[in-house]
Formats: structure tokens, sequence, C-alpha cells
């Protein structure tokens, strides 16, 4: 038995407070895997294990101020911690030697015995190519078409397949050069990442993406990736992608980045990519804290390791009560839990209610509605959505915590969640404020046909301004949709139904459809809310100004 | 010969003594090995700092020549060369000195000899007493430099001077011919200038300074011009041969016609090559580039992960603060620390009257990427300072984002251009907007003062300019 002891965080820190603990007695724990969050002046750190083992004992508890080589863990098995020196072990670097060899110029093959796609580069040599990464967590597929033969010369970035994955078809484009010499996947089968598709005849260095990546980054780059919202819940937003940055290796030399040199330092400490991290000042200028700002970002905003927050505590044993079995979540379900737990932890919910009178809505639709083309509610409410977003922009924005920022967005694309046999999807309409109602009426036809046959793309889910969820077709009187994150308000529609309402001195009967709107507290006020539903409603009750043309 | 050295620096120029002098301050054990007795490299033994000290020499000739303009009249100096050259000698030798007791008192062992790789953690050394020994390490730091460039096939001649022979000084010729239009060509032709020799200078080029933008460079040459005897551009030189006064050279101009002239002594100076042959690279993986120079990365580290390179065998810019830095990067490296080399800007002077300075991105650079870019100007006609030293032979400028206002490069030409770039690579580094330059108090009045107005010219109201507004 031995203990493990904190290693080394990088200069100058020697103490840090325990904001997590990653893992728990009886955990066996590798080399490198997190195994704390550590919160110190500098950052919130993620430390990683120098040692392999079993935790027998946790010696501290969060909140604790624990110091560099004050031991945290009673280990068994595996390595001594003994024997392993506490290595000056960067946050997040594992690195088994005191100097550190940063990746020399040439040597490919370093950088690629790191990547799983790795392939051998002999001039002539004939290896596997492998399946290469899809992307967003998708790790498995059905190949739908072959779009090379044998014999073909591929060239990198050109698509050899297209996959069926359960969010969208794919084309993959290859990551490699070379020959195809055979085809080892057939149309209709299961294909995983990783998995060889080709023997390919090679004689240029493959993987030129992989040598460029810093070794250890593709570690990194996973559970980052992961809070991103998929397309299984709509909108990945470009401004989540540079999520990706906390690196392990060599960080690239980044020119014309207006940081100071001792800003620019403190970013290679942290293992920021300085060319990720905007600038608050004047020309985008980057500060000490911006860095500071974007590291804690970086580490608070990722789900505390894989998605472990919606499985914080230990359950019941459900058997005791009667017959449970246990099912894998799909990646769609994995995806949405994800999501939707980020949204609704991060975003403070308000909900505001409303019924809208349709009655004369109602005889509009019917009117224009032909006896081979319906045409429903849903463009009615997303024309004037669109035009509530333009009055109200702070409505059509995200919420930058980590800047202090607001982003405003001047265009507007609309999402619409939609119920598949997969789960819920959110394809999203682009630019609604330019189509008409009868546009986007075909327009929703096209992409429900799409949504039911699978082919909605990554892209048609992403770029989201605002949600409408509309749940009327199923029943209900009312509902607190969560906003889809990093948007910032959602409309839920129930059913609408007859009721009774006075109106000069009698009640009469009059169609009224109830409407729900969630909004970000942080950037909407109570009283915007009530009039941004308000100004929907007295939209949708006029009917006569609108033109279902324009 | 048994225990492995932690540490080795090959070559102690400005960029391995720092690299060492570093090393044994993080506690690093670590050797120096050089040919000469003390540090300091072609810097300070046949570079920067000799001419630097005739330079100096120079300016006082010049500056007493031009007090005549006001009333000050000198009589013609009388140079003794063997004082003038053993007060060079005795800089060189002070500073030299003093950095061997730098690096005594930090423990470094200094072996005076040649170094060259067995394999990737041994070397042999040639010692200067005769002596060979092996010597094992776990990194070492190649800082072995350049030397002055030959044009092949030149007459064995001691008429025929580099410039290491320049600097020695022997005699002061009656007429002197510079090959090459450089930094080094323009700076010695100016001290042999002032100390009585008539200059030629011939380049290839259409200019002087190849790689300075025009507008600097176009400074210098109108001050030279009326200066040298001759300056032949977009001029060759086909042949020399030894004749009975000297040198007789053939040139070829642009159109081809072909003369000849005869020179007591011809300077070569067509740039430098790296010191990167003979060193045993080739038993290790450290890689060279086709021009002589080893790769490295963002960390100086070579194809061979024991082996740094720095400085001048690493890659333009050949420059003493250039190397200095890499060497700090480089042992930083070693002792584990997350660094690389990103400088925004590196400065470039050149010593010459006026001196010319210039760092960050140059108008040709961005030319050359396709980067639009502000140029703010201010000519030294508007400074009081350069009209009170007569010397309105100036101009300062700024390369500005156009779309963030951030200043990206700055090029001074004027007496005393060296000293303030430091303020350019300074806003360059730190990211600074033409409006903090131009909010920032300068010292009145000073030559620094064109910097601040050069920054208030980029936004139309400068306050010694006067610019019609545009009508339209």
């Amino acid at each position: 038995m031995s203990e493990l002891k904190l290693p080394e965080l990088g200069e100058n820190i020697t103490q840090g407070t325990v904001t997590k603990i990653l893992v728990k007695s009886g955990d066996a724990i590798k080399k490198g895997q997190n195994i704390l969050e550590l919160e110190t002046d500098k950052a919130v750190l993620e430390v990683p294990s120098s040692v392999e083992g079993i935790i027998e004992e946790v010696l501290i508890k969060s909140g604790a101020v624990v110091k560099v080589g004050q031991a945290i863990f009673k280990l068994g098995g595996g390595e001594s911690a003994g024997t392993a020196k506490s290595d000056t072990i960067a946050p997040k670097v594992e690195e088994p030697k005191k100097i550190p060899d940063p990746q020399p110029v040439a040597s490919v093959e370093a950088a690629q015995s790191q990547k799983p796609n790795a392939q051998p580069s002999a001039p002539g040599a004939i290896f596997e190519m492998l399946l290469p990464a899809l992307g967003e967590n998708i790790e498995k597929g059905t190949v739908t078409k072959i779009l090379v033969r044998v014999g073909d010369v591929l060239k990198k970035g050109q698509n050899i397949l297209e996959i069926e994955t359960d969010k969208a078809v794919l084309e993959v484009p290859s990551n490699t050069e070379g020959l195809v010499k055979e085809i080892l996947i057939k149309n209709g089968a299961a294909i995983k990442v990783g998995q060889p598709i080709f023997k390919i005849e090679g004689n240029t260095v493959s993987n030129a993406p992989a040598s460029a990546i810093p070794a250890g980054k593709q570690e990194t780059e996973q559970p980052l990736k992961e809070k991103t919202p998929s397309a299984a819940s709509a909108s990945v937003e470009k401004a989540a992608a540079p999520l990706t940055a906390i690196a392990a290796g060599p960080l690239p030399i980044r020119k014309d980045i207006p940081a100071a040199p001792s800003v620019r330092l403190l970013a290679r400490e942290l293992g920021i990519d300085i060319g990720q991290v905007p600038g608050s000042g004047h020309g985008g200028r980057i500060t000490t804290d911006d860095v500071k700002a974007y590291c804690k970002m970086l580490n608070t905003a990722r789900p505390s390791s894989a998605g472990s927050a919606l499985v914080s505590k230990p359950l019941p044993d459900f058997n005791k009560w009667g017959s449970a079995r246990r099912e894998a979540m799909s990646n769609v379900r994995k995806k949405t839990a994800e999501h939707l737990s980020h949204a609704w932890n991060s975003i403070p919910h308000v909900t505001q209610f409303d019924k809208v009178d349709i009655t004369e809505l109602e005889k509009l639709r019917k009117s224009i509605s032909g006896t081979n083309k319906k045409i429903s509610v849903t463009p009615f409410i997303i024309k004037v959505v669109a035009q509530a977003l333009k009055k109200f922009p702070q409505f059509n924005s995200s919420v930058d915590m980590a800047t202090q920022e607001v982003i405003f967005k001047d265009y507007i694309n609309i999402g619409l969640a939609v119920d598949t046999d997969r789960g819920l999807i959110v394809p999203v309409l682009k630019n609604v404020d330019r189509m008409s109602i009868l546009q986007i009426s075909d327009e929703l036809a096209a992409m429900a046909e799409r949504a039911r046959t699978r082919k909605t793309t990554i892209e048609e889910m992403q770029g989201g301004c605002f949600t409408i969820s509309n749940l009327g077709g199923i029943g209900g009187t009312s509902f607190t949709p969560i906003i889809n994150w990093p948007e910032v308000a959602i409309l839920g529609v129930s059913r609408g139904s007859m009721e009774p309402v006075y109106i000069d001195g009698n009640f009469t009967p009059r169609l009224m459809l109830p409407l729900s709107l969630s909004y970000d507290h942080r950037i909407v006020d109570g009283a915007d809310g009530a009039r941004f539903i308000r100004w929907v409603c007295e939209a949708l009750q006029q009917p006569s100004a609108l033109d279902v043309t324009k | 010969m048994s225990t492995s050295l932690p540490l080795v620096v090959i070559g102690a120029g400005p960029g391995g003594y720092a690299a060492a002098f570093l090393a044994a301050d993080l506690g690093m054990e670590v050797a120096i090995i050089e040919k000469e007795p003390n540090p300091g490299g072609v810097c300070l033994y046949r570079g920067c700092i000799p001419s630097k000290a005739f330079l100096h020499a120079a300016k006082i000739i010049s500056e007493a020549k031009h007090a005549k303009a006001f009333g000050i009249e000198y009589n013609e100096p009388k140079i003794d060369i063997n004082k003038l050259r053993d007060w060079k000698k005795s800089v060189v030798s002070k500073l030299t000195g003093g950095l061997g007791q730098l690096a005594r008192a930090r423990k470094i062992k200094y072996i005076q000899g040649e170094a060259s790789f067995i394999n990737s953690n041994t070397l042999k050394i040639k010692k200067t007493d005769g002596s060979v020994e092996e010597l094992s390490f776990q990194k070492a730091i190649l800082a072995t430099g350049s030397r002055p460039s030959v044009i092949p096939n030149l007459p064995q001649s001691p008429d025929i001077w580099d410039s290491t022979a320049a600097l020695d000084m022997e005699n002061i010729p009656g007429t002197l011919l510079v090959v090459g239009g450089g930094y080094i060509g323009m700076e010695l032709g100016t001290v042999y200038h002032e100390i009585g020799s008539k200059v030629s200078v011939v380049e290839m080029t259409p200019g002087l300074l190849p790689g300075a933008d025009r507008d600097l460079a176009d400074v210098l040459y109108k001050h030279v011009k009326g200066l040298f005897n001759k300056i032949m551009l977009e001029t060759k030189v086909i042949k020399m041969e030894t004749s009975s006064n000297g040198i007789t050279v053939t040139f070829a101009d642009k159109e081809g016609k072909e003369f000849k002239e005869e020179y007591n002594k011809v300077l070569v100076s067509i740039g430098r090559r790296p010191n990167s042959e003979n060193l045993g690279l080739e038993n290790t993986k450290v890689k060279i580039t086709p021009r002589g120079f080893v790769e490295i990365n963002d960390q100086r580290q070579t194809a061979d992960p024991s082996i740094f390179a720095i400085g001048d065998i690493a890659g333009d810019p050949m420059l003493a603060h250039k190397a200095s830095h890499e060497g700090r990067v480089a042992v930083e490296t070693i002792a584990g620390l997350k660094v690389a080399f990103e400088p925004q800007a590196i400065p470039a002077v050149v010593f010459t009257d006026p001196e010319i300075s210039w760092c960050g991105l140059t108008e040709i650079d961005a030319a050359r990427a396709g980067r639009e870019v502000s140029v703010a100007k201010f000519p030294w006609a508007a400074s009081g300072r350069a009209l009170t030293l007569d010397r309105t032979d100036g101009l300062t400028k700024l390369i500005i984002d156009p779309k963030t206002q951030r200043i990206l490069g700055m090029g001074i030409v004027g007496v005393g251009a060296g000293d303030m770039i430091a303020e350019g690579v300074m806003a360059i580094e730190m990211g600074a907007v033409a409006q903090d330059l131009k909010l920032s108090i300068h010292p009145h009045p000073t030559l620094s003062e064109t910097i601040m107005e050069t920054a208030e010219s980029f936004f139309g109201h400068s306050t010694h300019i006067y610019r019609p507004k545009k009508m339209n």
C-alpha cells in the first residue's frame, strides 16, 4: 500500500482548494486520469494521477486546502506511488520524464503512435485505413454508400463513405492518401470508429492532421467536446467549438495575437491556446484576466467528468420492488440528457404562460389550406416569433459569462423540436424572417420528411436562435419548456380548445391556444418576457395583418 | 567521462553564453565549449562590439566636420590608427573578460576547444592545449554561429577583406570597394570613409539594405551618396584580379556593360552562412536545411531530442538579441518549463549614419502577404529636436492594422534610431493600439516625440504637421 501525493501543478503553484474529487474509494485509477479538480489562484485545474492503482482511502475532502506533496489518497495495487517521482506534471499533462521532449519537428512517428488512427508511412507500404473519427461523439454507424473503388487513388479530404448514424447521414472524408487495394466493408454493415475499412498502398505520410495535433490532445479533447450540445439537441454553436482548447503537448505559435508576452506565457503554462482566448481590451487585446476567465470557463463548463452529474447519487436496487431491467442509453438520449442538464443547470429559467385567441387565424388558415396542401398553425407562429425577435433583440442573443458579454445575432434562425422514433431532434429553419408563411410551411414539410427518413444533416441542426416546441398535437394545457442552450428563450405551444370568452357583455366561444415562454432570466427581465409573449399573442390574434405570401 | 553532464553549450556567443548563464542560474550543471579564451563570440570579438566602437569614432569625426555648418570649425583630425585599434581591443577585452568572470562566478565549466558529435549524447573535444577528450551529456545546445560568406574563385590576396579583416584595421586604404550594400558593408564603409578612405559600394539589387522598407533606406542613400565616392546599384562584380596597387575589379552594370576599376582594398560583405559543418552532426539525428541551417521546432529543439540549436545556426534573422532570447527558451524548455520562441517583433538596427531600425511588420512584408495596412509617417523636418541636432534627415513610421488600429510594425531612420526602436517592440509585444502611443506623453524635446506624433498623424492631427482636410 502506498500514498498518492499531490503532484507538482506548474510553476509557482504550491497549493489549491479541492473543488471536486473525481474518484472514490475502490476506484481503479490509471496514469493520466483526472483525479481532482483544484482551484488555485491562477485557475481551476484538473489534476491527473501520476500512478496507477486502486484507491483504498480518500484522505482529503472537497473544500480542503491541499499542498503540493501532501498525501491525497491511499493506494493499493498497481505501481507504488513511492517509486513514481512526483514529476512536474502540468495540468492535465502526463509526462513520464522530468525533462519533457516537446515534439521534435520531424518526428512524425511519436505523434502517430499516440493517434488511434495512425498508419505506417513507409514508401509503398500497404496499411489498413481505419474509419476516422466522425465528430461529436459519433462512434458507429451503418454504411449506406461506398464512394470509392479498388484501384482509386485517394486524396486527403475526398469523400469515401456515406454513413448513417443515429443523428444523420454523414459523408466521411479520407484522412489519408494512397491507392485503394481492398475494401474491407460492405454496404449496410455496421461499423465503428477505428475499424479497418480499406487496405491502402501509400507512399506519403498519412494523417497530416494527426501529426499537427500535439500528442495527447486527443484525450483532452473528448471530455470537452461532450459538453457542446450536439446535433441531437440542436445548435452546436461555433462559439462553443473552441472549447477544445486545453492542450497537453506543445501549443502552436500564434503570430499577430494582441497579448503581452507575460499573458502569452501564462496561457502556455495553463495549456491554453492563446489564439482561442477572446480579448476584452482595445483592439481585441487579451489580458491576464481574459486568460484566467477562459481557463475557468473551460474547466467549469465541462460536465463533471463525462456527464457524471447525471449519476452522481447512487441508485437503489429497483429489483427489490419487482422486476426491472437496464438498457444502454442511445446516443441521442445521452446527448439530450447532457444537453438539457447543462441548459437546466446553467440557465435561470422563468416560464411565462399566456393564451391567444386564434379563432380568426383558424379561419385564415383553413381558407388558404387546399385539399392536398394543409397548412398548420406552426408556420404562422414561426413567422410571428421571427418578427418578435426583431422587435426584442435580447431574445435573439446568447450569454457569454466568461467574457461578461452578450452576443446579439443579426440573423433569425428558428429551431423546431421534432419528435422522431429515435428521440428528440431540433432542425433549424434558417433566415425565417426572409421567408413567407407559405415558404415556411413548405420548408417545414420538407424538414419533417428529412427527419422521418433520417436525412437531417448536422448542419441543419446548428445555428438556431430560438426554439419552438409544439405539443399541441398531443394535448395539454401548458408546460415549462427547457431553453435550448446557448439560446435564451423557447416557446412551448399546447393544444388549442374552444373556451367561453367574455366579450362585449357576452360569453362567446373562441378558439384559445395556450403558449408557454421560457426565457433566460440573466438576459431577459420579467416585464420583457411578458411583453414578448403578449406581442406574439396580439400578432396572432390579428391575422389580417399577416400576409401569407410575404 | 564516466558521468553524463546535464547540459553542454557549444559556442559562447551571445546565444550560447546567455543560455549557459541562465542554466547555471536555474541550478543546472553546465559546460561551455568555445575556441576563444572568453565568452563573446563573433558579436563581441569580430562583430557588433568592435564595429560599434569604430562607428563611435567615425561619428565624432563626422560631427566635428559637420559643426562647421553652425560656426564651429576644427582642424583636420589626426588619426593614430594604432591607438584607435588598441582602444577597440580594450573595449572587446573588457567585455569578454567580464563575461569570463561571470562564467567562473557561476561555476560553469569552460572548456577551450572545438567540439564534434560522436553520437547524440557524446562529444569529442579537441582542446586548445592539444589534448582530446570525450564528454557525455544529456542535453546539448548548438550555438556555433555563422561566418562571412565568400565569393568563390577569388584570388588569394591580403587586399581582399572580409568583415573580420576590416575590423582588424591593419591600415587605412586610400580607396576601398565594399561589395554588398547590406548592413555590414554600410557600417564598415561608413567607418573607413570617416577615417579617410575613398569608399565605393557595389550592390546587385536596385537599393541599399535590401529587406528594409525603401522609404527608410532612401534617406540613408541620400546621405551617403554625398559622402561616398560612388554607389553602384544593380551592378555585379564579374572578376577580381590582383594588380600593382591592390585589386582590379571588373563590374557589369544592369545593361551588361562591363567596366574596370582599381582599389587598394576590397571588403566582401555579401552575407553570412551558418557554421553547421564539421560538427559531426551526421552522427546525430539533427537535420540541416539546404541553406545549412539546423531544423528546429518552437522550443529550439532539433530533430534529435537531446540537441537544441539557437542563434545564427538556427536560422534568420542572424541577430545577437534573437540568439540570446532563443538560448533562454531552449534552457527553460530543458528545465521543464512550458515556453516557446514566439516574439511578435524582433528589432533590427543598422548603425549607419543616419541609423535605420525597424521591428514587427514592414511594408515589404505586408505587401508580400497581401495584408492591408495603414502607414502613418512623421518626417523629422517637423521635429524640434532634429533641428537642434541639424539632422532633419529622418523619418518615423508606424504600420497599423486599419481595423483594430493595433501597431503591427515600426520603422525609423535618423540619428539615434537604434535606441528608439525598443518602444516599437514594446508596443507590438503589448498589443498597443495607435491611440496608446498617441496618448502616452513623450518627453520634449526628444526624438522619441516623433513616435507620438506619428501616432497622432494616423488620426490626422499631428501637432507639428498641418494637413489640409480632404474636401469631399
